[in-house]
């Protein structure tokens, strides 16, 4: 199954299957080539970046791997197994995987710990004081406590996106998918969201992120995938990325972002 | 011009029964157009393709006929075809919710359609089914942004119940007019229920208003 | 059951008569409450505090009771206000006039306040005089907001026409009533009255929505 390559060794958890592995996937809009034959892996408790320029399909491929978007070519395997397609065993996937939204998408209607128990009381059907204890532990785990009674509208986009990722936890996935969960944020409220992504990286989180945020990638990644064109350009780990990069699409597009190590 | 407010206070029983007639055919009708409505706006919607088609021809052509003539027409044309005779009240009844019904439909529709994709995509990555994100985080949603326009809705509805005085149902409107009718104190009698009408129906829109101040954040996502 | 669809083709003549008071009482409607719906929005907007009340006062009043009841009271109670005896056009046309002028001046005052001085301010920034920021900036602006609205009230207005038969205004719904009770042809001719009003009606609606989409502002 797991077909370690030269390339992987030396991976986190590189000889046993990986959490998600990506092989040949393609995907298209009407004429456009949103992904071309992307093939890459994420191994257990690894926190893989994904980064590229504006348009490059890093969003894309982060979306078919929850079935948000439908490949058109090749296969999606999850814990070893192809990604299923009938409706409710996809279902049963993605409550197995956690997604966070650039725009937080925090349910406006529910209060801040309804919204995070809401995907374990309607999926998971546990009992709602269940739900309740393990949403307060995940509240203080992301330093919101107070604002449990809150509704989203009274917080501040950093709270908010902390309310994302607690609500994301609540049904204890086993990789985290984040599609740049801090671009629409102040920049002073970044570093919150950053840090508590770090603490879940440090507790061996799985994690799979779309970032613009290089100095993070950098500390935080344990390995990076550059995309162009909907291709991956290059992938290492992050000190071959960021300090000696392979390829010169990827010298330009970090000299682009103004990155110099 | 010399007043004579005798009428209206000789009969004020009469007419504030008229009164609750009044508003028990309004409520009667809100409840019914509003589940209604609902209904057609899903079926519009998420229904196939004919059904859309019929959904969306029945909505348009609501709003093209006037409801005194869905009234006349549910009255007294309908029991010449289905030997069915109606009460005044029951048809009246019935024909306001099908014209109303159709302009709820619209209202859920724009409701529904104006919650972001994102928070379906949200729903979905928890893993919910469809229907679960309709009824959990769409809908709920889509109610809070109704509240203004289910507010006039309201207000539409108990300004055409008086159309139901055409038909001959007891409400307020037609109890004013046999009143004025037998005293020939039309001014008097027209004048009062005028505002009777106004202290109802103002102060209904105002606090459906209030509401919504008061709860509209929890539908902006 | 015995239908005699002939009927209609009898009083077709009288149907598109009444047809064409519809659409007459329509359009003279319009044009009283649309200028009546600037003037009421204009004092709205003024400074002068006795305006305002008094305009509020009156949008507030028309647009929160039932329109029967209005031209009811118009019919009984207009007469004796003024003196004169009015013929049943000319009184639902006052009580269809007050009633849209109130619901127009809504329409022309968020219009108005739709939009920001900042809007006015660039066109000054750019050399613009006061008329050309009016008229390059401003009306056309205001013209999004206001022109949809003002079509959907046309096609409410249209069929609130229907109500003046209470008073015997010789309009469509009023025409057809009386052939019902002439021929008691009950099917048949309520059955014509809602079709002419649908064939009249129904492209008119799907005119207004097609104003909105190519000119309304979506938020
Ligand atoms: N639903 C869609 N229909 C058509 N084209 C689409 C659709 N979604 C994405 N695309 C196109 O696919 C390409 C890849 O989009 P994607 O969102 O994956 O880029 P990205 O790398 O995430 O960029 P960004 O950094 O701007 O988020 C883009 O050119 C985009 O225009
Ligand atoms: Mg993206």
């Amino acid at each position: 199954m797991s077909n370690v390559t030269e390339a992987d060794f030396g991976r986190k958890n590189a000889s046993s299957t990986p959490v998600v592995e990506y092989r040949d996937v393609r995907k298209q809009y009407g004429n456009f080539t949103a992904l071309d034959g992307v093939s890459a892996r994420v191994n257990r408790g690894e926190v893989l970046c994904l980064i590229g320029p504006s348009g490059s399909g890093k969003s894309t491929l982060l979306r078919t791997t929850n079935a948000l978007e439908v490949i058109d070519g090749g296969q999606l395997y999850f814990d070893g197994h192809p990604l299923p397609s009938s409706k409710a065993e996809i279902r049963k996937v993605r409550q197995r995987m956690g997604m966070v939204f650039q725009s937080f998408e925090l349910f406006p209607h529910k209060t801040v710990l309804e919204n995070i128990t809401i995907g374990p009381l309607t999926v998971l059907g546990i009992s709602e004081a269940e739900a309740n204890a393990r949403a307060r532990v995940l509240l203080e785990k992301v330093g919101l406590t107070d604002k449990a009674d809150r509704y989203p509208a009274n917080l501040s986009g950093g709270q908010q996106q902390r309310v994302a990722i607690a609500r994301a936890l609540a049904m204890e996935p086993e990789v985290m998918l984040f599609d740049e969960p801090t671009s629409a944020l102040d920049p002073e409220t970044i570093g919150e969201v950053l840090n508590v992504m770090k603490r879940l990286a440090d507790e061996g989180m799985t994690m799979v992120v779309v970032t613009h945020e290089m100095s993070f990638a950098r500390r935080v990644a344990d390995w990076v995938v550059v995309f162009d064109h909907g291709k991956i350009v290059e992938q290492g780990p992050p000190a071959q990325i960021f300090d000696a990069p392979r390829e010169d699409r990827t010298r330009n597009f970090l000299s682009h972002l103004g990155w110099n190590g | 011009m010399d007043f004579d407010f005798s009428p209206v206070t000789d009969n004020w029983r009469y007419l504030a029964t008229g009164l609750g007639i009044t508003l028990l055919l309004s409520i009667l009708t809100v409840v019914c157009s509003l589940i209604a409505g609902t209904l057609i706006a899903l079926g519009r919607m998420y229904g196939p393709t004919w059904l859309q088609k019929i959904l969306t021809f029945y909505i348009d052509s609501q709003r093209a006929i006037p409801v005194l003539v869905v009234l006349v027409w549910i009255y007294f044309a309908l029991p010449v075809l289905t030997g069915v005779n109606f009460p005044p009240f029951w048809a009246a009844l019935l024909a306001l919710t099908l014209h109303i019904s159709a302009y709820v439909a619209e209202i859920v529709r724009a409701g529904i359609s104006s919650v972001r994709n994102g928070q379906t995509q949200a729903g979905l990555v928890l893993g919910m089914s469809p229907r679960q994100v309709l009824t959990k985080i769409i809908l709920p949603q889509a109610i809070i942004r109704m509240l203004p326009s289910i507010g006039s809705i309201i207000s539409i509805t108990i300004k055409d119940t008086a159309i139901a005085a055409v038909i001959a149902v007891p409400e307020l409107m037609k109890r004013a007019e046999t009143v004025s009718g037998q005293t020939f104190r039309p001014m008097e009698v027209f004048t009062t229920i005028m505002v009777v009408y106004f202290l109802v129906l103002f102060p209904t829109t105002r606090l459906i208003d209030r509401l919504y101040d008061r709860v509209s954040y929890r539908g902006r996502s | 059951m015995n239908l005699d669809w002939s009927v209609v083709w009898q009083f077709s003549g009288t149907l598109a008569k009444g047809a064409g008071i519809t659409i007459l009482l329509t359009i003279a409607t319009m044009a009283v409450a649309v200028p009546g719906g600037i003037v009421l929005a204009l004092m709205r907007l003024s400074p002068n505090r006795v305006l305002n009340w008094m305009a509020l006062c009156f949008v507030e009043f028309f647009r929160n009771i039932p329109l029967i009841l209005l031209v009811y009271w118009s019919f009984y109670v207009l007469p004796v206000l003024s003196g004169l005896t009015l013929p049943p056009f000319t009184t639902g046309l006052v009580a269809l006039a007050l009633n849209v002028s109130a619901y127009n001046s809504e329409t022309f005052r968020a219009g108005i306040n739709s939009i920001r001085k900042g809007q006015s301010e660039a066109g000054l920034a750019l050399g613009m005089s006061h008329i050309e920021v009016m008229r390059k900036i401003v009306l056309p602006q205001a013209a999004r907001r206001v022109l949809p609205v003002l079509a959907s009230t046309w096609v409410s207005l249209f069929k609130d026409t229907s109500l003046v038969s209470v008073i015997a205004v010789g309009e469509l719904a009023h025409t057809a009533l009386e052939i019902r009770s002439q021929t008691f042809r009950i099917l048949e001719i309520l059955t014509a009255m809602a079709v002419i009003y649908w064939v009249l009606g129904y492209p008119q609606a799907k005119l207004a929505d097609w104003i909105y989409r190519k000119w309304g502002v979506k938020e």
